[in-house]
């Protein structure tokens, strides 16, 4: 997947420190990846017992919405380099609305979860599931706020061909929000 | 990826769709298959995913090669413990 | 120093310094109660001297934060503060009220200051830390209300920057924090439920956003590194605190009546909590890499700079060391708890106490930095007390792993006693190893007493020279 270009010496986009935090959240959604899996192996029939109880269509419908937003987020991106700040505000609005889909959806299936009487107690399996995507759930929401803000910049003219750097700090954050959500995906919805 | 060039498509369009693909199939795989093969088969198919988005998304395919190594090994430390968990369950 | 109402800082400074010798006094004393339970026996038990060294703990450390808090608001926000004399006159209200209740814990028993101080009609006394009697707690609130009020108006009609603002935010957190004191119902689940918020929803959540803003405002200060760059790693830092922090206090919920869920949430996320003191460390170096000028003052930068070290040995490395449940199972309540308690507390928030100290009372004196002689001893003090305080927390760790071992793992466990006389040797040298760290204290001290400028061009004399 890696393909060499001629410019392949170029530092991270956007601001670096934006980077550090998305290494520092990478290694907290690894640790809890890590703690999901390690909890199933010695509680196998449980988390297949309950894992067959989820709404997979959920999941899998949160993620194309995710990878779309995502894509929208990308665009934005390519938009803003070709010096066209209002088609860059369009994308990321586009970006935002797919986000707000993928709160309603979630918050949908919390609603259903607490109607069946599902909390944190249930089992471990629940909690595993309710404590990580409410998380993530939290992430998506931050991610909204940062990409609101940097909409915001676009629409108002704050950036240019030459000056793109906030919209990439805020872009690469929100490709992390769905980079773990394409991992959790597969481990707590599919893999069973 | 020399192929990109000969496609009408941006590089991120493709990446977009080849996404929705994959996750349609790891989505069918869920309800047919299970057990090791599943596991197996999705975790893999998350893992080029996941490189997918950090390649083309992200940009990170421009950068020092560095900065891809550090998210390559990520992915495939995350990968790995959950494939080793699954393994000795 | 550009604002004159800064001075107020000044006996908020000198106040916490003089609680912190109370307050190792107090340790010595209990650490000799350790091998001779009879000590100063009935005139200072060990509760008394255990109850004396952790709540002076707690005031010296407010006393500095809200001095740091005095000297930075302003200096940020660029004018003077709101009131300086509603400062002085919080500052005595809270020293007289602190000192009155260390003389009660002295003079009158528990019992008794209880029942004198109207515990019967609102209880608040006895759980750990929050011995204080009613009057002192309710003084406490108000001190903190004063504050609050005082650099949220500086806060308002000035500049409102990200360090002025994390600071504030956290020491309105600090405030709002406290007020689980009031809730003590018979319920001993709902009880330590609440209590954990208190202490260790400071600790471990909002005392970190204020060590960030002091760091931030004195590395910014000392190396000159644009504010921009500073607050960008402060915004990080906040973040990555209250991610891990605030669902990571659930390991205090482990076998307490909480639900077991929190036995996975609590260690998962506690375990996490070494993150951002990694940050602060990576943080405070690059800034150090970075500098634009060399700042006289190097006995501040060397504190400034140990900070982050320590905090994430004690807070991060030793606090990790007890956090998974499974560990905890077995060590909560050893004196490896407390060896993690002496090395965060003094690592992370002593630490940058004397570090805003260490930059702060110069300029109130009137001095860039202190004379490079009195800089020595100061620096010789930061020494002599981290590693005695490494030794303090080996010994207890150690005595913690006796007992774990001997009392708690065991096939056939021992008494607690007995187990605690196993570890004898450990208290020793933890009793040592504080003499040390008061000798460390004392000499640190004794800096103040130097009189004197930094002189340039002596310091550069003696450079050519050599």
């Amino acid at each position: 997947m890696i393909e060499t270009s001629a410019d392949s010496a170029q530092p991270l986009p956007g601001d670096f420190a934006i980077w550090i935090f998305i290494f520092a959240e990478l290694v907290v959604f690894g640790v809890l990846f890590a703690a999901y899996a390690f909890a199933r192996s010695s509680h196998v029939d449980v988390f297949n017992a309950s894992q067959l109880t989820l709404n997979r269509a959920y999941g899998f419908a949160d993620t194309l919405i995710l990878v779309t937003s995502s894509y929208s987020v990308a665009r934005a991106t390519l938009s803003i380099k070709a010096g066209s700040s209002t088609a860059c505000g369009h994308w990321l609005a586009g970006a935002l609305g797919l986000g707000g889909l993928f709160l309603v959806l979630k918050s949908v299936e919390f609603h259903q979860d607490l109607a069946q009487g599902i909390t944190l107690s249930t089992n471990l399996f629940y909690m595993f599931y309710l404590a990580l995507t409410f998380f993530h759930f939290m992430h998506v929401v931050m991610g909204m706020a940062i990409l609101a803000v940097v909409d915001y910049k676009a629409y108002a003219g704050r950036y240019s061909a030459e000056n793109y750097t906030g919209v990439e700090t805020g872009g690469s954050y929100w490709h992390m929000v769905d980079l773990v959500w394409i991992i959790l995906f597969a481990l707590v919805y599919v893999i069973h | 990826m020399k192929l990109l060039h000969f496609m009408p498509l941006r590089p991120c369009t493709l990446t977009w769709l080849v996404l929705l693909g994959l996750t349609t199939i790891t989505y069918e795989l869920g309800s047919w298959a299970s057990g090791k093969l599943l596991m197996t088969a999705v975790l893999a198919l998350t893992l080029v995913k996941g490189e997918l988005v950090v390649s083309y998304f992200m940009g990170l395919r421009h950068v020092q090669l560095l900065w891809r190594l550090v998210m390559a090994a990520y992915l495939a430390a995350v990968g790995g413990v959950i494939a080793i968990a699954y393994l000795t369950a | 120093m550009k604002y004159p109402s800064q001075q107020v800082a000044k006996p908020y400074f000198i106040a916490a310094l003089a609680l912190f010798v109370g307050q190792i006094v107090f340790g010595l004393i209990a650490g000799l109660q350790y091998l001779h339970g009879t000590f100063l026996f009935p005139e200072l038990p060990f509760d008394v001297a255990h109850m004396s060294h952790t709540n002076l703990l707690i005031v010296w450390l407010l006393m500095a934060f809200m001095g740091a808090a005095y000297f930075i608001v302003p200096e940020e926000a660029q004018t003077e503060l709101y009131s300086p004399r509603l400062a002085l006159v919080t500052f005595w209200v809270f020293l007289i009220a602190a000192a009155l209740t260390i003389v009660a814990y002295l003079f009158v028993p528990y019992a008794q200051l209880a029942a004198i101080t109207g515990n019967a009609a609102l209880p608040t006394m006895g759980r750990g830390y929050l011995e204080q009697p009613l009057p002192t707690k309710i003084g406490i609130v108000l001190v903190a209300l004063s504050l609050l009020f005082n650099v949220t108006m500086t806060l308002i009609k000035g500049r409102k920057t990200s360090i002025n603002l994390i600071l504030v935010g956290s020491l309105w957190g600090l405030a709002l924090l406290f007020l689980p004191a009031f809730y003590f119902p018979h319920d001993t689940v709902k009880a330590s439920f609440g209590w954990w918020w208190i202490v260790h929803g400071w600790v471990e959540g909002d005392w970190e956003l204020i060590l960030g803003a002091l760091l931030g405002f004195i590395l910014i200060k000392m190396t000159g590194v644009d504010r921009e760059i500073v607050e960008k790693w402060l915004y990080i830092i906040v973040a990555m605190t209250l991610i891990s922090g605030i669902i990571g206090i659930g390991h205090h919920y482990y076998y307490t009546g909480a639900p077991s869920y929190w036995i996975w949430l609590g260690s998962i996320f506690s375990a996490l909590e070494p993150i951002p003191f990694i940050l602060l460390i990576v943080f405070s170096f690059k800034m150090l890499m970075q500098r634009r000028r060399e700042h006289p003052n190097k006995a501040a930068m060397l504190w400034a700079l140990g900070t982050p070290v320590m905090a994430f040995l004690g807070a991060g490395l030793w606090g990790f060391m007890i956090t998974l449940a499974p560990a905890q199972y077995y060590i909560h309540g050893t004196n490896f708890t407390a060896a993690h308690g002496h090395l965060a507390f003094f690592g992370a928030y002593a630490m940058v106490s004397l570090a805003i100290i260490s930059y702060a009372m110069p300029l109130l004196r009137g001095r860039t930095a202190n004379s490079a002689a009195a800089q020595r001893w100061e620096m010789a003090g930061f020494w002599i007390m981290v590693f005695s305080m490494i030794g303090i927390t080996l010994a207890l760790t150690g005595a913690g792993i006796v007992t774990v071992f001997l009392q708690r793992a065991a096939d056939d466990p021992m008494g607690f006693m007995q187990a605690q006389d196993k570890a004898r040797v450990f208290f020793w040298v933890r009793e040592f190893a504080g003499v040390a760290f008061f000798i460390g204290l004392l000499v640190y001290l004794r800096s103040f007493f130097i009189a004197g400028e930094y002189e340039y061009a002596d310091e550069m004399k003696q450079a050519l020279a050599a």
